[in-house]
């Protein structure tokens, strides 16, 4: 990100130090008002959906969700360690509620236990399989729109959930079958 | 499709009720949670912004935008979420920030904003994923699993704007 950063923000300074000096400042400021409004609405929305997870946490609803996924992620994963198991768990009940946030930090303790029997296969299809989004329920969009005024803001239910099971069945498929074809490859291993 | 969303919400509260959770102080305690969030997230968000407004400013995103618009239209993807796409991979908050952009100037039920909402919901940050996920560990061979979730990644963009178009 820091790449990226700088790099647009030096040519775009440049760019416009050229055609239009005196709409940087009015910009910039533009930019940080954009910021606050959008982080209000964020808030409202964090305000409900962590207020709801915080509720599922304390009643033990989040546990059990993650104890019937476990036998599925140890097979999946091919891993014995309990912990492990647990973490990737809650990690996907998370990420299918649509709750990215709350989801990271399973998730970097679920692959700091792999670490430990170097489960590198286990790990890195963890991150795959995050990487490609598996929400269920896109909280944040539909609150976004919900805000915007849409007549009926979680109509992109569908469309999301099919694209999403896309993305991440390619996703493992491509990663599967690339460790399979290309096993001798040191890319890949 | 609306009832999935009060459906969530009342079985949450009966669960938690049943299990005499006393829900008023726990859903503050979550919201205490999501204050700390957000003022964790202004400081970039504020940075983001900033760039993309001078990045608007400055004529360089409509000079990006027309120069991938061509191969983009290919596909089926609407010009106007270039920059979408393009950010998505490396930045949750300066994607939502062009999300946010499309959905006040497109109206929220357009099928710009539905196709943007759509990418956006089933896509990652996977850049920023990578790095916080394998920050301090030994793996470092990521490159294969990464172009994989980019492949896929696009793929299903190109599949939301096709579905959005026929919905």
């Amino acid at each position: 990100m820091n790449v990226i950063f700088t790099a647009v923000f030096i040519s775009s300074m440049i760019a416009i130090a050229i055609c239009a000096p005196d709409r940087l400042l009015s910009s910039l400021l533009g930019g940080a008002e954009n910021a606050v409004k959008m982080s209000l609405t964020l808030f409202c929305i964090y305000a409900i959906w962590m207020g709801l997870s915080a509720l599922a946490e304390k009643s033990g609803l989040s546990k059990s969700m993650a104890k019937g996924l476990k036998p599925l992620s140890k097979k999946i994963f091919g891993t014995d360690n309990d912990l492990a198991n647990e973490c990737i768990a809650m990690n996907i009940s998370c990420n299918l509620l649509g709750l990215g946030g709350a989801a990271t930090p399973y998730a970097v303790k679920a692959i700091g236990e792999l670490e430990k029997e170097s489960n590198g296969f286990a790990q890195k299809l963890l991150f795959v399989i995050n990487a490609t989004s598996i929400q269920i329920l896109p909280t944040t969009v539909i609150a976004l729109r919900a805000s915007a005024g849409s007549v009926s803001p979680s109509d992109i239910f569908f469309p999301s959930l099919i694209c999403t099971l896309i993305s991440t069945a390619c996703a493992v498929g491509m990663y599967v079958l690339g460790r399979k074809l290309f096993a001798g490859h040191k890319k890949w291993r | 499709m609306a009832l999935i969303v009060p459906f969530i919400f009342i079985f949450v509260f009966v669960f938690a009720l049943i299990k005499k959770v006393n829900v008023y102080d726990c859903f503050t305690q979550g919201i205490t949670e999501a204050v700390k969030f957000t003022v964790s997230l202004l400081p970039c968000l504020a940075a983001i912004f900033m760039m993309c407004a001078i990045f608007e400013a400055s004529g360089l995103s409509d000079l990006l935008t027309n120069a991938l618009a061509p191969a983009f239209g290919f596909l089926g993807i609407p010009p106007e979420l270039t920059k979408l796409v393009l950010i998505k991979p490396f930045s949750g908050s300066g994607s939502l920030a062009y999300l946010n952009e499309i959905i006040n100037s497109y109206g929220a039920d357009s099928y710009i904003s539905r196709c943007a909402c759509v990418c956006f919901g089933s896509s990652e940050t996977v850049f920023y994923i990578s790095a916080v996920y394998f920050a301090g560990l030994k793996v470092k061979k990521l490159a294969a699993p990464i172009f994989c979730v980019l492949a896929a990644t696009f793929i299903s963009t190109v599949i939301a704007c096709l579905i959005c178009r026929v919905i």
